[in-house]
């Protein structure tokens, strides 16, 4: 048996205290009576092996248990039940730049965390100036200064660049390729290759289907907790895409505890409501579509605004939009967007939205609340190809004779 | 690690994290300070300076069992302080880690064993000042020196074992959280730190006493070691006190390590 990964059956659970308002409390029950609790699996038996050099992708929507898996695998969390085996020295990156230091120097803050991530400190001596030269001509002046000078692309690449020098057996990754500009981002993912091309076995959480199509020869497509598929990407991929086409297009939630979020927002309800002309069934290009968003807010006195982004199924970004940053306190806050028609082509978007705070500090990021599909709608045409694009503009574009003369 | 057989950290690694997160600490402690490592001994120094007012002005005491005032006062201080802020940061060490416990693996009680480091250091800053003060007051120092790093360590151990179970029952629930200061308050009057046990030596209960607390017998282990010809308990008693340290740092270390798998779900 080569097996580098092997995770047989493992599933978490973990209990959420049920929300009940409706009782009130006595002081004295609420301190002596137990809380009712709910169970809720954020991965149910979930199984797979995985041989040396194997590159896997985990996909699926919020809450389908990825992060959950991937703490179960960086062994920061344990299953409640199952058997995880893994064969090999493991580096996981669930993050960029875990546990630096915002008084340290980068100098310091590189060997803090490539401490923290498993290095050891003459590794980390050896690799010093490779790393340094990786995160760019900007760190190597402000090697001495303090982190918490830095920009926050700065800070990222710093981050990055030490990850990136990590050599274990196995890379557990969450997502954190998508950091820094356009073009750091494209060092980051060359480099991601060149690591995959070794015999390197890398699990790879990611929205970015096109990522995943590139990088990875397996993928796991997750729903609800458990493994809705498991096997060559290609195959899962095709599978999962045509399974978006059950749109997702209202989200509601009565409970707060019940509802994504953190301790400083959750979501109330979003709801995506295409403008259907006549007996139309499904939109298409032609409709306008209308965001509405509610969320709870649970502190007084913030500066906030909604920055919205729609994806391609693909991965890539298409637009992002924000609403005015706006002074808000504790309680429901609400926003509506609406989405010309003959703006999005026909195909499969994705809408993820993060409350903001000050404009620049992400509260929440709610991933992928909906997922919908645009169809065509021609007239007067006799082409019917794929109209190419992400946008479908209806510009002013006139066209005219003007002159008979050659 | 049932549930996991790899043996991704190796000693010399776990060590190296240990130094580096402890140098963290202690490199971070006075950024932005003018003062900085002066800060360290700032502190023993006022709080000697605050009892030597009350004994002097109020009670009218110049000396207590015998040798200077401010001996006795400084040597309890410098003992409780290394005790009181290495239990108070290794209570804390794992909410205040939080981030790094959600996001990465490493064995955690090395989380539990740097967060010492900033007392130590504290304390030996302090260390310093007490000898300039034996050598103003004449206090000799003798042999009994050497085992001075002997208590420290049984004291640290105190402080981990201790640290270690208020650590472990405050991640799911906060409220022992609260015990913190009500420990390092008025321990600090139950312990005999602005005194000393001669005070009550010949009570009946003061076995028990010192069994209950076994700071009591650290505490005059430590000025024996400081303080040449200080004898005011017996090997017997002392030997209690670091046998009830030892039994609560391995108690601690234990609790800890049944809990540890359990953190990250409710931090």
């Amino acid at each position: 048996m080569n097996s580098i990964v092997s995770v047989s059956s493992i599933s978490k659970k973990y209990q959420l205290p049920l929300s009940n308002k409706e009782v009130p409390k006595s002081f004295v029950n609420k301190i002596f009576k137990k809380k009712e609790l709910v169970e809720y699996w954020a991965v149910k038996d979930v199984s797979f092996t995985l041989n040396k050099g194997d590159k896997l992708g985990i996909i699926g929507n919020n809450g389908a248990g990825k992060s959950t898996l991937l703490k179960i695998l960086s062994k920061i969390t344990k299953p409640t039940t199952g058997k995880v085996d893994i064969r090999g020295k493991v580096a996981s990156l669930l993050e960029v730049g875990t546990g630096f230091h915002p008084e340290l120097s980068g100098r310091d803050n590189i060997y803090l965390n490539g401490a923290i991530l498993g290095m050891s400190k003459k590794q980390i001596t050896q690799q010093f100036d490779e790393i340094v030269e990786f995160a760019g001509d900007q760190i190597i002046k402000f090697l001495d200064t303090p982190v918490k000078r830095y920009s926050s692309g700065m800070y990222v690449r710093l981050g990055f660049a030490i990850s990136a020098h990590l050599d274990p057996d196995i890379l557990i990754v969450d997502e954190v390729l998508a950091v820094g500009d356009a073009d750091f981002q494209k060092k980051s993912l060359g480099k991601m290759k060149e690591v995959a091309s070794k015999e390197k076995t890398i699990l790879f959480v990611s929205h970015n289907l096109t990522a995943v199509a590139n990088l990875c020869n397996k993928t796991l497509h997750l729903e609800k907790g458990y493994v809705k598929q498991f096997g060559e990407t290609g195959e899962v991929l095709n599978n999962y895409l045509s399974a978006m086409q059950n749109n997702l297009l209202e989200q509601s939630f009565d409970h707060i505890e019940e509802a994504p979020g953190n301790d400083l927002v959750r979501l109330k309800y979003a709801k995506l409501t295409p403008a259907l002309i006549g007996n139309q069934l499904i939109a298409d290009v032609r409709n306008s579509l209308k965001i509405d968003i509610e969320f709870w807010n649970l502190l007084d006195d913030q500066n906030l605004n909604i920055s919205l982004h729609i994806f391609a199924s693909t991965g890539e970004c298409i637009f992002n939009v924000g609403t005015q940053p706006k002074l808000l306190n504790k309680g429901v806050v609400q926003a509506s967007l609406t989405i010309p028609g003959y703006f999005l082509n026909d195909g499969n978007y994705l809408v993820s939205f993060m409350i903001v705070k000050d404009k620049s500090i992400v509260l929440f990021n709610f991933e992928e609340v909906f997922n919908f599909e645009i169809a065509d709608f021609r007239e007067d045409t006799t082409w019917y190809g794929k109209w190419p694009g992400y946008v479908r503009p209806q510009f002013n574009f006139p066209i005219q004779q003007v002159s008979q003369k050659i | 690690m049932a549930f996991l057989n790899t043996s991704n950290f190796k000693l010399s690694n776990n060590l190296e994290l240990l130094l580096i997160l402890a140098k963290r600490d202690i490199s971070v402690r006075f950024k932005q300070t003018a003062l900085g490592m002066i800060w360290a001994i700032i502190r023993p120094i006022t709080t000697m300076l605050v009892f030597l007012f009350a004994y002097k002005n109020v009670t009218n005491i110049s000396n207590i069992s015998g040798y200077p005032i401010q001996i006795i006062i400084y040597s309890g201080i410098l003992f409780w302080n290394l005790f009181a802020n290495g239990f108070q940061s290794v209570s804390n060490s794992i909410l205040l880690s939080s981030n790094l416990i959600s996001k990465v693996y490493f064995p955690r009680l090395i989380i539990l064993f740097s967060a010492i480091a900033v007392s130590l250091i504290d304390f030996l800053f302090g260390l310093f000042v007490y000898f300039i003060l034996a050598v103003y007051f004449k206090i000799n120092i003798s042999y009994n020196l050497f085992l001075l790093p002997i208590v420290v360590l049984i004291t640290l151990f105190m402080s981990i074992g201790l640290g270690a179970i208020i650590a472990s029952f405050s991640v799911k629930k906060r409220d022992l959280l609260q015990i913190i200061p009500i420990v390092v308050q008025y321990g600090f009057f139950v312990t005999p730190i602005v005194y000393t046990s001669l005070e009550f030596y010949l009570k009946p209960w003061f076995k028990i006493y010192t069994f209950i607390n076994p700071l009591v017998g650290l505490v005059e282990f430590f000025r024996f070691t400081l303080i040449s010809g200080y004898h005011v308990l017996s090997l017997n008693e002392i030997l209690i006190s670091i046998f009830s340290s030892i039994t609560i740092f391995i108690l601690g270390l234990l609790i800890f390590q049944s809990k540890k798998d359990t953190f990250v779900d409710h931090l």
